[in-house]
């Protein structure tokens, strides 16, 4: 069964409409299953992990990067308590241009869209990054001012000048250098340094300024900032960050290769 | 993990880059070809190919399957196959290679020691993968 589950503020009457779309076309589409929508009362978690007890198919969220993140911690960690041998892909239905950029890096369109990737149902298994006890499936972000890196307890990394420090599992905006892709299949981390542009008009980091240094384990610390990940969640340092035993299988767009 | 498109070895298409703003403390060991731009203080080692650019200051013991050292280094180097060293390079310590070229105006402190070739050198390497 398809387990429809909507993020807290898709249920504000300004998305009325737009879910009403959406249900027309999981119609359609014929994609009918239950859908759950959160409130004070429920979590995401709980309704994961509920579902996938019970033996729902799919899971598919509704809402932006983060209900998405969420989900994808959800099932990681029900998969792993229950021991679940068999696999339930996520699906998801972005919902509103903010905080929502996660979708299009994996070519799901956009609400109506969505519905579309979701009935080609083009399932990719891929790694999952594990900082403390969160996963992540693209990034793990912090500035470089006052941040302090140890990689696999051999070395330590201070940086100079100010910039980003990117852990990439699947890089969504980053820009590599020339002949560098990555790879959410390979079972490796990578840590990037981006310096920032230093000219007037330069915010972007030129190849000359970046560094690029693939890792087992590292710990990252700053006494001020947190480590985002996905792009929505906060985790305070100090944050170990490793390639996670458990993945995820989402259905992509078409298009997206890995 | 960062995939490379081809195998000659230049900036862009090392596993590893330590860029200018970045300090390293400790033993940095990494598995594939590795760029150095920046400051390293303990140990390098790898078994391909080690980069070191013109404003690198590295104060460690070196090991590598070949090198192109450019920048300044502080601590014995010790090279499995072919070790160039350019015009910009000053280094302090002693030397282990199987085959070495030296750019004029180099700066070389210490003792320099011909082994027997253990690995493919550097032209090797880069014939066989044109025969490929």
């Amino acid at each position: 069964m398809h387990i429809y589950i909507y993020d807290s503020f898709v249920n504000q009457k300004k998305y009325d409409a737009t879910a009403a779309r959406i249900e027309t076309r999981i119609t359609d589409l014929g994609l009918n299953g239950k859908i759950v929508r959160l409130g004070m009362m429920n979590s995401v978690d709980e309704v994961i992990e509920n579902e996938m007890k019970k033996g729902a198919k799919t899971i598919i969220v509704v809402g932006n990067n983060t209900i998405f993140n969420k989900a994808v911690n959800a099932i990681a960690r029900t998969t792993q308590e229950i021991t679940l041998t068999r696999r339930i892909p996520l699906g998801f239905i972005p919902v509103g241009k903010s905080d929502n950029d996660i979708a299009g890096f994996f070519g799901m369109g956009f609400e109506e869209d969505a519905c579309n990737t979701i009935s080609a149902r083009r399932i990719q298994r891929l790694d999952l990054g594990l900082a403390n006890d969160y996963y992540f499936l693209t990034e793990a972000t912090i500035p470089t001012n006052g941040t302090d890196i140890e990689v696999d307890q051999n070395y330590s990394i201070q940086i100079q000048e100010a910039g980003n420090i990117k852990v990439i599992n699947f890089a969504t905006t980053t820009k590599l250098p020339k002949n560098f892709s990555s790879s959410a299949v390979d079972q490796v981390l990578d840590l990037y340094i981006e310096k920032k542009g230093s000219g007037l008009f330069s915010r972007k980091p030129n190849e000359a300024s970046q560094s690029i240094i693939p890792f087992k384990f590292i710990t990252i610390l700053n006494k001020t900032k947190p480590v985002i990940i996905d792009k929505s969640i906060q985790i305070n340092t100090p944050v170990n960050i490793q390639i996670a035993k458990q993945k995820i299988d989402l259905i992509i767009g078409k298009g997206i290769n890995f | 993990m960062f995939s490379k498109d081809n195998k000659k070895v230049e900036l862009k298409d090392a596993e590893t880059i330590i860029g200018p703003s970045i300090r390293v403390k400790g033993n940095f060991h990494g598995e594939g070809d590795i760029v150095i731009e920046g400051k390293v203080e303990g140990s390098i080692k790898t078994n391909n190919f080690l980069l070191v650019g013109e404003k690198a200051k590295i104060v460690a013991e070196v090991e590598a399957g070949n090198a192109q050292i450019g920048g300044d280094i502080t601590g014995n180097l010790q090279i499995k196959g072919y070790l160039e060293i350019t015009s910009s390079a000053k280094i302090i310590g002693d030397i282990e290679c199987s085959e070495i070229s030296i750019e004029k105006g180099a700066i070389i402190n210490g003792k320099c020691t011909m082994i027997k070739n253990q690995t493919n050198s550097h032209k090797s390497k880069l014939e066989e993968e044109e025969e490929k």
